[in-house]
């Protein structure tokens, strides 16, 4: 794993990871923001299994990719795991594009994905699509409600029905005897008679239970249509005011043909421009895009969503109704001249306060209100109930001398009282520290003539950084301790 | 503490470079969802009002962020919601302006960050789940990162190294990127929800700060990066910026949709050292001055924009 070849950088820099493989201090700076961990062959085996999965390879290669990189796979490991499972094709991808499959492959990936993170971007799309299920529901339920008290309708007339006339024959044979002689051929005519009557009868139960069916199809067909019109005018509503927007653009922004797998991921046709989301796993259909329906990104679904501006809400309803709030302006924003040449700059670029390698100890207080440094600069004017008696301690802190405060500028929050200092200091020195002080060891024992500049900048801004973190610690210690004893007296 | 009211909702705000007293407002109508932008230019003044509009440009649609350039101290870049980049000199009128407006993300573009070191180009970062490279002189992008499986909310340059950028995305991972490697270097699972901000540590160059829509802060190290340094947590909803202190090694502020603007200290064990809550509304931008040690603005969907040093109280007269 560690011979993995990566071929795609460029020499210096893969001669660098190998230097840094073998220990060497050259241009360990620029590793460090790379991936130095060997490929890890469970996580590879996996992601293979994941790969390999069937619902997985319905699914775009761009989600599988994510779903393995927030499973903390590095690059290396990903693309080996590609380079074993062997990939399907694209046609395979582009082919799957009727709604069934879509649905399937949504419904696959959220049963793949452990946790889809139900991650509502915006209320009214959810909204929108949970009003599609709820209406779905509400149909099938008004449908089969129909369809039962057709069916008890039909009972209940036909047994009267049926009843009546058994009754009427019963009372015919009643009457019959008495003229059961003379009618006997009479009898067999209206037996024949009844027979006629009976099958008629069946023939036109028969066929209005047909009509019943035919008309709870028909409904269906129309709930159906009208669905779709649904879907239909929303898709026009979109469709329109993107058109407004590129109208209103220069002809040479070329619309963004997006990717066969997003086409596949969503469900319907759209234009270049509406997001497809992913969201976590969680396929939530971004129907009502006229707007940006995508801003401000919410929190997730199952802690509670905050509390958007009762103004905010009403615009987000004008959208989704398709009308326009009325205060927008026709603005031309185009550059007047796009060959405007960029000013002289008329001061040179100041020097950043962190180049020096540490923070600043500059309290000077002079000048407008915004250089005052606030004496009570320590106090960051809490405003939490637990803050203010921090801030009162504060207060009384103001008596001890200057000295202090300008010796530190900030005081942290006060802490439970520190028996052994020795220990509070062993816990409170942060553990990046010591990486720190190990590569500046490492650093210094480095013989190499050949260091570059980036590396003694480090080296000397890790010392530097070390030392005054150290010396801030130990300071920070003591004075609690003698803050406590502020606070103890003051009392 | 002055106060400046925008005409629309504010998404937000960057101290110039140059200059101590001047810094910039990105703001949208209708809270960014349709409508114009606007972009103010405010300069602090010692006496009342202590803060007054020095010009503003107009825009046809949102702004969602501003960055003023490192190398021209009146020209500042805009990330505007119909997908353009647009460059304005504020020394020009503004009929003269914008001076150039770059059409190449597919979607809105939510954040832009000039390079602090090399001074000579800069990142946007859009929902078309790229981020490009741009230097202010050339005609088209130089660059195009495109590995993000989602809306990339940020990117940001490190403070000591000019080729070396983080990205924050929709999808969950932060990534590290080198613009000398043909894709990011790292990719880091930061948190479970959508990763809204993040930021470098100025003091500490492989240390940076995500924000999430989980109400949380992580703080981590590019060197051992399979866990946090630290989680903070005190927001009561997402996140939406996270900023490393310029002038103090481990302090952090961020601003949330909780309404209220933190300070925290990730090196300590109580790691809130302090809390603003003065928007009345979503708070989403945040800055800290580079030029003044404890100067501090934010700005929210309640169309204010608060400028104060730390300790004071923003709402103070």
């Amino acid at each position: 794993m560690a011979t993995h070849p990566q071929t795609h950088e460029n020499p210096s820099i893969s001669e660098a990871t190998n230097e840094v493989q073998q220990g060497s201090e050259t241009a360990k700076l620029e590793s460090v923001f790379k991936n130095s961990e060997p490929i890890r062959e469970d996580q590879i085996q996996n992601a293979i299994k994941f790969l390999s999965h069937p619902r997985v390879r319905g699914s775009p290669v761009i989600h599988r990719r994510s779903f393995l990189e927030r499973k903390g796979l590095t690059k290396e490991e990903i693309d080996e795991a590609f380079r074993r499972v062997p990939d399907p094709s694209p046609s395979e991808q582009t082919a799957v594009t009727s709604q069934d499959g879509q649905q399937a492959v949504q419904g696959q990936i959220q049963a793949v994905q452990h946790a889809p993170a139900p991650v509502v971007m915006i209320p009214p799309p959810s909204l929108r699509s949970r009003f599609r299920w709820y209406h779905a529901v509400l149909a099938v339920g008004v449908l089969a409600a129909s369809g039962a008290g057709t069916a008890v309708f039909v009972k209940r007339s036909l047994i009267p029905r049926l009843k009546s006339w058994v009754r009427k024959i019963m009372l015919e044979e009643e009457s019959d005897p008495l003229e059961k002689a003379d009618a006997k051929p009479s009898l067999a005519e209206e037996a024949v008679a009844a027979a006629k009557a009976a099958s008629a009868a069946a023939s036109d139960v028969a066929r209005v239970s047909q009509e019943m069916m035919k008309t709870k199809s028909e409904e269906r067909k129309n709930f159906e249509d009208l669905m779709q019109l649904l879907g239909v005018q929303v898709q026009e509503m979109k469709s329109l005011s993107n058109n407004i927007r590129y109208l209103e653009r220069n002809s040479n922004n070329l619309p963004k043909v997006y990717s066969a797998n997003q086409e596949v991921y969503s469900g319907l046709v759209k234009t270049p421009a509406e997001r497809r989301p992913y969201a976590n796993g969680s396929n939530i259909d971004y129907d009502s895009r006229s707007a940006r329906s995508t801003s401000p990104p919410a929190p997730p679904a199952d802690s509670s969503q905050p509390p958007h501006p009762k103004s905010y809400m009403d615009i987000m309803s004008m959208i989704q109704r398709g009308e326009k709030p009325s205060n927008i302006r026709e603005i031309n924003d185009m550059p007047p001249n796009p060959n405007q040449q960029l000013p002289n700059p008329r001061i040179a670029p100041k020097a950043k306060p962190w180049d020096y390698g540490q923070p600043p100890q500059d309290e000077s207080s002079n000048g407008p209100w915004w250089q005052q440094k606030n004496p009570r600069s320590a106090d960051f004017g809490y405003e939490t109930t637990t803050a203010r008696s921090i801030g009162i301690q504060n207060e009384t802190s103001t008596t001890e001398p200057a000295a202090i405060q300008k010796q530190r500028s900030w005081v942290p929050p006060q802490p439970p009282p520190v028996v052994m200092p020795e220990a509070a200091e062993a816990i409170r020195r942060p553990k990046p520290q010591a990486k720190i002080d190990q590569e500046v060891v490492a650093a210094a024992s480095d013989d190499q003539s050949g260091v570059s500049d980036e590396l003694q900048k480090v080296t000397k801004f890790s010392e530097s950084g070390g030392d005054g973190s150290g010396r801030l610690e130990i300071t920070e210690i003591q004075e609690e301790t003698e803050h406590q004893h502020i606070g103890q007296e003051g009392n | 503490m002055p106060v400046f009211k925008a005409p629309f909702n504010g998404y937000s705000v960057k101290f110039s470079p140059f200059y101590e007293s001047r810094l910039a407002v990105a703001t949208a109508q209708n809270f960014g969802i349709l409508g114009n932008g606007k972009i103010h230019v405010l300069e602090l003044s010692p006496g009342p009002p202590g803060v007054t509009e020095s010009v503003s440009f107009d825009t046809a649609d949102a702004v969602y962020d501003v960055s003023w350039s490192e190398s021209h101290d009146s020209v500042l870049v805009a990330a505007l919601g119909d997908g353009s980049v647009k460059i304005y000199d504020t020394s020009l009128p503004p009929p003269s302006n914008p001076i150039r407006s770059f059409q190449e993300h597919a979607r809105e573009v939510h954040s832009v960050d000039y390079n602090p070191t090399r001074r000579d180009s800069f990142l946007t970062a859009s929902w078309d789940d790229t981020v490009k490279l741009w230097a202010m002189d050339l005609p088209a992008s130089i660059r195009t990162f495109k590995e993000h499986a989602y809306c990339v909310y940020q990117a940001v340059w490190n403070p000591k190294h000019g080729d070396v950028f983080a990205s924050a995305s929709g999808d969950c991972t932060l990534r590290i990127w080198d613009v000398r490697e043909p894709g990011s270097t790292m990719i880091i699972p930061g948190h479970d929800f959508e990763i809204l901000s993040c930021d470098w540590n100025k003091y500490d160059d492989c240390v940076l700060a995500t924000s999430s829509v989980d109400k949380t802060i992580k703080v981590w190290d590019v060197r051992s990066y399979r866990a946090p340094l630290a989680v903070l947590n005190g927001h009561g909803y997402a996140v939406r910026k996270v900023k490393f202190s310029p002038h103090r090694r481990s302090l952090i502020a961020s601003c949330s949709y909780d309404m209220s603007v933190c300070l925290w200290d990730y090196m300590v064990e109580d790691a809130l050292v302090g809390r603003y809550d003065h928007h009345t509304e979503f708070a989403v931008g945040i800055d800290m001055s580079v030029l003044v040690e404890g100067l501090m603005a934010s700005t929210g969907w309640d169309e204010l924009v608060y400028v104060w040093q730390q300790g004071m109280d923003p709402r103070a007269s």
